[in-house]
């Protein structure tokens, strides 16, 4: 008996120790919570028809895009990068209605606006065009559908993109993350997103009075330049519309910068007005173009000469397009476009005309300059597009964004524009004079044409989320306020045929969650844990008889009552 | 985490201390009282500790192992031993053998210590979401703590004590004392000189408190063996 008794004990110590140290291999310290900023799909209505992503909290766990077949996802989220969707995946899920605890979609880095990299690149990538294709598609699937789930857009970095590994990796397993098995688990704390109660939408305007001869008692005409500021996009935190419409708002600022210069010196200011207009309500049927017309008094209004609008001039190469709704036949038309297209032809482009008819009970509003010939004033549409987008449609989305914008093209159509301006203004025609040739003091400037691309590439604009003190339109009017005079604010409501909803950008938090089954595990483990322990103090203080008393007792007890 | 899974560690950090009590003769020798006399000495030792942090160390911005500071923390940390001595000698206990008397000090010292240093953590965790690995690590170094308070109680009392211990073994004990005495300045020193992760140390502390127990537990039989 007593050589036997350390020798177990030193091989209970032996097999203690062992555990012990399997134990503290098996641990791996997993990081804590990641927090990703996420940008959440539109939520808007239209005429009571709900649209877009009606969920703003999420609380659900993640999976991939490798989940079983027979999965069910009403209570997960999934999270897809754009490099690998799959459309007829997600026109499946939307058309069928299938439900979804939630998506989480992963854009690469070059749709953000807070990339630094690239930022001078205007390079086109390869890989940029198709990536570029498959947002656009998903853009307008995303926001012409109703998805009574939250749907986030999230971009790419190291941290997001090690959760995704570890998800797919947990699904090509069969482990789909569930309150069972653990996982990840997606948490957006957001309240119920509100309606936006009378949207506000700010035109500004701004006035280049022309020269006035003594003997001339009539009213001066007016030449209208118009832009439109404000985008839509799938997501409205990301919607920065670069080229739609950017470029018409840097192509118009630099028209004013150059024009102020002329119309400084008397000798060299024009017999014509210039109304500079910079409009809100674009994406929806230049509502705000409608209602700052329906502002002017009818003398203004008369002595416009023609209005000629900036939409999307950023990203052409060899030709732009006029867009009229008089015919072609018409002398103010044909002489606007004889205008553009001889100078267009001296800088070496094409510039089109397009007549499209305007059907006056369709409330469709396609061009900007629509808004004007409805009430009989001259007007054209000077953009890259060939053909009007559809409602809601290139409206400066996700996929308009810096990375792929042309600043040398704006450059050329404020080149375009102003040097049209200037032989309607100064009757130059047939002329071979260029007023703002290169290297002279009239020159367009690519600087201020980039940096105001850059600081309207970073600024998010869709109107119902702006204020009316925006800082952002208040530098638009302070730039105006340089160049022109009599700057105006004018302020109205969105009319009612979109409601739009709050909530457009929140984070994201990541949680890796044990699964309950680990937890019961772990109650066992430790259960053992103390059965042995207990059994080894008893053996190691009391001997191993007292052990087995502790079982022996109840037959004992029998035998008493027997 | 869960609320289950909270239940869980408070089982692995506060469980053994229970079993300790319940199966060892401790629980028949009506050592409950001792036990809790142990942890208020405890509790008077941390606040002397406490005071001569906050009086004698300053705060470092960085968080790396200053050696002076180090060796300042562990002669504070030697007020352990100091209130460990109250208790083994000072407090009056009827009719309770040295074999008890230090096995229900230890006890005592280590809930006490386990009680101030995790259950607050252990609770806080309780509201995350977060899993992490950190408080079934925290229990597993509550078990070590455990076994290291009751090695150094039992040091204590062949040092203190018993008289008649074997001269030979004299510096051993000492020695085993220091090392025990010492091992928080130990495992800071691994965690911030060395860049230890939290694992390792646990493991390193689980692995050393088996060691030393086993130490203590050869030294206290051999010096048991004269009075047989």
């Amino acid at each position: 008996m007593a050589p036997r008794k350390p020798r177990e004990r030193e091989m209970l110590f032996d097999s203690v120790i062992a555990l012990v140290f399997i134990l503290v291999a098996c641990v791996d310290l997993c990081d804590g919570a990641t927090v990703v900023d996420v940008y959440r799909l539109i939520q808007y209505d239209m005429s009571g028809v709900p649209f877009g992503s009606r969920l703003a909290s999420l609380n659900h766990h993640a999976a991939s895009l490798h989940f079983s077949p027979h999965a069910d996802l009403s209570r997960t989220v999934l999270l897809i990068p754009l490099r690998e969707l799959n459309m007829s995946f997600v026109k499946e899920y939307i058309a069928e209605s299938k439900p979804l605890g939630g998506l989480i979609f992963l854009l690469p880095r070059m749709f953000s606006f807070e990339n630094k990299d690239g930022m001078g690149s205007n390079h086109q990538d390869e890989s940029k065009e198709p990536l570029k294709n498959v947002l656009d598609e998903l853009e307008k699937i995303l926001i012409h559908a109703n998805l009574p789930y939250p749907v986030y857009f999230a971009f790419e970095d190291d941290n997001i993109d090690a959760v995704l590994t570890d998800i797919k990796k947990n699904d090509v397993t069969g482990q789909p993350a569930t309150a069972t098995t653990g996982g990840y688990k997606f948490v957006v704390s957001a309240t119920e997103p509100k309606k936006v109660v009378s949207p506000p939408i700010t035109n500004i305007q701004g006035w280049l009075a022309g020269l006035k001869t003594d003997d001339d008692a009539h009213q001066l005409p007016t030449i209208a330049i118009v832009a439109s500021y404000d985008t839509f996009g799938a997501a409205p935190a990301l919607s920065v519309g670069s080229d739609s419409n950017g470029s018409g708002i840097v192509a118009l600022l630099e028209v004013a910068r150059l024009f102020s210069l002329l119309y400084s010196n008397p000798k060299t200011r024009g017999q014509y007005n210039l109304l500079f207009g910079l409009t809100s309500g674009g994406p929806y049927n230049y509502n705000g173009t409608h209602k700052w017309l329906r502002s002017f008094d009818q003398r203004l209004r008369e002595s416009i000469d023609y209005a000629i609008c900036l939409d999307s001039i950023g990203s052409w190469e060899n030709e732009l397009w006029i867009h009229v709704s008089k015919p072609p036949e018409n002398a103010f038309i044909k002489k606007i476009h004889e205008d553009f297209s001889s100078v267009a032809e001296e800088l070496g482009f094409k510039v089109n005309l397009k007549h499209k008819k305007i059907n006056i009970s369709n409330p469709r509003v396609a061009w900007e300059h629509e808004q004007f010939s409805r009430l009989r004033v001259t007007a054209a549409t000077l953009s890259e597009l060939s053909t009007a987008p559809e409602f809601l449609e290139k409206t400066g989305g996700l996929v308009d964004g810096r990375h792929f914008v042309n600043e040398a093209a704006i450059v050329r159509s404020v080149k375009l524009i102003a040097e049209s301006l200037a032989r309607h203004i100064y009757g130059h025609q047939g002329k071979n004079i260029q007023i703002f040739a290169d290297n002279s003091n009239l020159a367009v400037n690519p600087s201020y044409v980039r940096s105001w691309l850059d600081v309207l590439s970073q600024t998010p604009r869709v109107a119902p989320f702006f204020s009316k003190s925006d800082p952002f339109v208040m530098a638009l009017k302070k730039e105006l306020e340089d160049h022109t005079d009599d700057v105006n604010l004018h302020r109205d409501v969105l009319d009612g045929i979109v409601t739009f909803y709050d909530s457009t950008s929140t984070k994201l938090n990541i949680y890796q969650v044990a699964s309950v089954t680990f937890d019961l595990l772990l109650l066992l483990v430790l259960g053992s844990y103390l059965i042995v322990l207990f059994s080894f103090l008893v053996i190691t203080t009391r001997g191993l008889d007292d052990l087995i008393s502790l079982f022996r007792r109840p037959p004992s007890r029998k035998v008493k009552t027997a | 985490m869960t609320v289950f899974h909270f239940f869980n560690c408070a089982i692995l950090t506060f469980g053994p201390h229970a079993v300790y009590y319940s199966a060892t003769p401790l629980s028949e020798y009506d050592t409950l009282g001792t036990s809790i006399k142990a942890a208020v000495v405890y509790l008077a030792t941390a606040l002397v500790k406490l005071i001569c942090l906050a009086t004698f160390l300053k705060v470092s911005e960085s968080d790396s192992f200053d050696p002076y500071q180090e060796f300042l923390k562990a002669l504070i940390g030697f007020i352990d031993v100091a209130g460990l001595y109250f208790a083994l000698t000072q407090l009056t206990h009827r009719n309770i053998s040295q074999n008890h008397k230090f096995q229900a000090v230890g006890l005592g010292w280590a809930f006490a210590d386990s009680v101030l240093h995790r259950l607050a953590p252990l609770w806080v965790g309780a509201r995350g979401l977060e899993f992490t690995w950190d408080y079934i690590l925290q229990g597993l170094e509550a078990n070590a703590n455990l076994v290291l308070s009751i090695s150094l109680a039992a040091l204590g009392s062949l040092m203190w004590l018993r008289k008649n211990k074997p001269k030979t073994l004299i510096p051993i004990i000492y020695l085993s004392a220091g090392i025990v005495a010492t091992m928080p300045s130990i495992t800071s020193y691994l965690r911030r000189g060395l860049g230890w992760h939290f694992p390792k140390v646990v493991g390193f502390e689980l692995f050393t408190s088996l060691v030393m127990a086993f130490i203590s537990w050869q030294l206290f039989s051999v010096c048991q063996r004269p009075s047989v």
